[in-house]
């Protein structure tokens, strides 16, 4: 899944380290997370969402087009 | 039991792993050297072989317990790599039983089959880790 992870993390001067130290996880989970190797689980998704003040789908996009789906 | 994170369930892993490894190696030494094979008692024999066994016991309830209170990703893979280990000392131990059967082979230490797990288990992890797409 893709997602703005890195982008958000960059910003913020955070290497995956601190982000993981954040989070409680591992780097190795930032890392995979951020390239696409694994998708996190919804508690982890919020918590990832809450740490950058943003919602879930403008941090992770499943490439599902809403209004396709909606039909 | 509680999913506590990644630093703390590895602080409380190593907090039981490494003494109990020291109490296994302690004891493996103890009795190679202080128990004499072909004159001790048979209740000294198997006192020796179980306290061998409970540290490393101990440490399979430590990797328990990691897989339960680590993060999401690291459990998963701790999970997997787990399995492929036991499916491979699993097919292992049906090789070595059925070339038994057919007497293709002679006796073999069903010791092996414990230290191999780990190996099979490390090197599942190892590949993993490296090589690994795990969505």
């Amino acid at each position: 899944m893709k997602n703005t992870l890195r982008i958000l993390r960059t910003e913020k001067g955070w290497s995956q380290a601190d982000l993981a130290d954040r989070l409680n996880v591992s780097r190795q989970s930032v890392n995979a997370i951020e390239t696409g190797k694994y998708d996190p689980s919804l508690p982890l998704a919020f918590a990832i969402a809450r740490l950058f003040g943003r919602s879930i789908e403008e941090i992770f996009d499943d490439g599902t087009d809403l209004a396709e789906a909606a039909e | 039991m509680a999913q506590l994170g990644f630093r703390t369930a590895n602080r409380r892993y190593n907090f039981l792993f490494w003494p109990l490894m020291i109490v296994y190696v302690a004891f493996i030494m103890g009795t190679t050297m202080l128990v004499d094979e072909e004159t001790a008692p048979l209740w000294l024999k198997v006192a020796c072989a179980v306290g061998v066994t409970v540290p490393l016991i101990g440490v399979l309830y430590a990797m328990r317990r990691l897989t339960d209170e680590t993060d999401e990703y690291t459990r998963m893979n701790h999970m997997k790599a787990m399995r492929d280990g036991g499916l491979i000392i699993a097919g292992a131990a049906f090789l070595i039983g059925f070339l038994q059967i057919f007497e293709a082979i002679g006796d073999f230490p069903v010791f092996w089959l414990g230290p191999a797990y780990f190996i099979a288990y490390g090197l599942s992890h190892l590949v993993r880790c490296n090589f690994g797409r795990t969505v």
